[in-house]
């Protein structure tokens, strides 16, 4: 059976800061824009968590909207 | 001749076969017969008409970690059935642990444990630092088999100190995690628990959310040298996530030849996709061959709490929390201060908590006013002209905050929905969370609410089915050996039971916890007798502290 796709994710490396990662994740995206992106994409980090936008090793960190 | 010899009975043997009469041998802590009309006699003889007898239930997600130091029983779990559990579970063991490091996991267990911090003082000696050490602290008194977890949570602080709370590990505290856990499996661990979700006492996320994949990774590499589990606590309140968890496990379990397992996952009626979601993914990644299950516990969410300890109830209200934290003197002049009290009915939100508080009903059982009991704190504030955040306070002071709440319906509790889920072949029935938020709700009685709920009342399940899912599947997922079925040569936990009556009792607060400390809890209807390892441990309403508990043998 193959895999369907489900929405594209990924995790922090070692110590990586937020720019680092939104810079990896989203290469052609202008770095303010990718952040942003990664900012919306990922509440669970960036809103719910206390203190907000902790990024933790073990995150999943969403690298794409919801699929719909 | 047997030692016991359960007559007449319905014999159910827990790998899914139709249930038959027959009478059920016992020898020297195993099951030596089963038969009609076994003829050799036994020292004891237990008639078991119209009873049905059944191989004890496995309890895979527990926090007994901390009770089975001074109760080898886990009461009230083992009168309902339960004969084996599962502690260590969600990140968080008491071994391996440095004396340095206890005061920092008793804040953590105390988190999710809700244990009055006596119980850490007063109720037992700390002699270990080691697992193995732990293992011998809680062996000789067991009267229920146990298959300890170890907490990736404590394997980082016993490596990384104060840094397990701040950082990604080195490569070099990475092979000292390894080495530990290699450890701990070699002195019967039966896996390894991780948590995505849970935090501390300070609400600072537990060591085990630090540790980057590739450290997780390599930890499951030593799994895969014992094939052991791994559990994990995923981010259960938002698919996306939760499915991205199963993918995870999925790469581990293929990689590393292990079992995974995720708990909880919730049914709820504002994500009705949810677990259809999950559940479809599931089904992918174990077509590939991976081994990942998701676990679903049998009873719906409610929480019970009153403003005389700190509840999961407050969990998205920290001025609350703060104040619930005060001692108790100091938390009944903060709340009769008018300043504090306006504060904390401000951060519950415009509405003064009608959303959030207004249909939680007053709780009987304690010392709530007659005239209250049933009644919805919505409706009483409005009697009184108080929005329910503000009648929340005012009730408990008049009351020195001996009055409780319950929070019904959080979710989980649609019968049509949930029965089909748990008689799911991907679906491994647990998630009790057994001996922890002992404050908040009782996590004993799942098992009794399976058959009274899903077999007798539904019919999601039938009987002989239900069984399977709390014996022979958890045994098998977790490679118990020798256990979770009525068969020649197996373990004789046994649970004789009223199949038209079992279930669970009415939750009621005990306080029965070291230090007075209060729980609440549910006792079990309808089981007659629970055997652990051929002795009878419980029977007829009575403990008979039998000790015959084992740290479970692994296949
Ligand atoms: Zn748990």
């Amino acid at each position: 059976m193959t895999l369907s796709q489900q929405r594209r994710f990924t995790t922090p490396e070692p110590d990586e800061t937020l720019e680092a990662l939104a810079a990896r994740a989203c290469p052609d995206l202008d770095l303010e824009l990718a952040i942003e992106r990664i900012r919306g994409w990922n509440l669970h980090i960036f809103l719910m968590r206390r203190p907000r936008g902790l990024l933790l090793g073990g995150d999943v960190v969403f690298i794409e909207p919801p699929l719909v | 001749m047997y030692d016991i010899l359960i007559k007449n009975g319905l014999v159910i043997d827990g790998a899914g076969t139709k249930a038959v009469l027959s009478d059920v041998g016992i020898k020297d802590g195993k099951i030596l017969a089963i038969g009609e009309n076994l003829k050799d006699g036994g020292q004891q003889v237990l008639d078991a008409a119209g009873l049905v007898v059944s191989p004890g239930f496995i309890d895979p997600h527990t926090h007994f970690d901390v009770q089975l130091l001074w109760d080898g029983a886990a009461k009230p779990a083992l009168e309902h059935g339960v004969t084996s559990i599962i502690p260590g579970n969600c990140s968080l063991s008491l071994a391996p642990l440095k004396a340095e490091d206890r005061k920092t996991l008793i804040g953590m267990f105390q988190q999710i444990e809700e244990l009055p911090p006596a119980a850490f003082t007063d109720a037992f000696e700390w002699t270990w630092e080691t697992f193995s050490d732990y293992r011998a602290a809680i062996e000789g008194d067991l009267s229920v088999n146990v298959a300890p977890l170890v907490g990736h949570s404590v394997i980082r602080l016993w490596v990384m100190g104060a840094d397990a709370q701040q950082r990604a590990a080195r490569p070099d505290e990475i092979e000292a995690m390894q080495d530990l856990l290699r450890d701990c499996l070699n002195a019967g661990a039966v896996g390894l628990s991780t948590s995505f979700v849970d935090v501390d006492e300070n609400a600072r996320p537990v060591p085990s959310r630090f540790a980057q994949f590739q450290e997780l990774d390599a930890l499951c590499a030593v799994l895969g040298e014992f094939g052991r589990m791994l559990q994990i606590v995923p981010e259960f309140y938002d698919t996306d996530i939760t499915i991205a968890r199963i993918d995870q496990l999925a790469e581990l379990s293929l990689k590393h030849k292990i079992p995974t397992t995720l708990s909880p996952v919730f049914d709820n009626r504002q994500s009705p996709n949810n677990v259809p979601r999950t559940l479809a993914r599931i089904e992918e990644q174990t077509a590939r061959g991976a081994r990942v299950w998701p676990q679903m516990q049998t009873r719906p969410i409610d929480i019970s709490f009153s403003l005389l300890r700190p509840s999961l109830f407050f969990a998205r209200l920290p001025s609350w929390v703060k104040i619930l934290r005060l001692p108790v003197t100091e938390r009944i002049s903060a709340l009769r201060d008018p300043a504090t009290a306006d504060k904390l009915v401000a951060d519950v939100g415009e509405d003064g908590g009608e959303r959030l508080m207004g249909r939680l009903i007053v709780r009987g059982g304690g010392e709530a006013p007659e005239h209250l009991v049933g009644r919805t704190l919505g409706d009483i504030a409005a009697e009184r002209g108080e929005v329910p955040a503000r009648a929340l306070i005012t009730l408990s002071l008049e009351n020195d905050l001996e009055i409780a709440f319950l929070a019904a319906n959080g979710g989980h509790d649609s019968t049509d929905r949930i029965g089909p889920m748990l008689a799911n072949p991907l679906v491994h029935i647990g998630a009790s969370d057994g001996g922890a938020h002992l404050t908040s709700f009782s996590t004993y009685g799942d098992t009794g609410y399976l058959f009274s709920e899903f077999v007798r009342k539904s019919g999601a399940l039938t009987l002989e089915h239900a069984v399977q899912k709390i014996t022979s599947e958890p045994a098998e997922i977790w490679g118990l050996k020798d256990r979770g079925m009525l068969k020649t040569g197996y373990a004789a936990d046994v649970v004789i039971f009223d199949p038209s009556t079992i279930d669970r009792g009415i939750e009621r607060p005990v306080f029965d916890m070291p230090g007075g400390g209060m729980r609440y809890v549910r006792d079990s209807i309808g089981v007659d007798t629970v055997l652990v390892n051929g002795q009878i441990a419980w029977a007829k309403g009575a403990y008979t502290n039998a000790q015959t508990g084992q740290i479970c043998a692994l296949a």
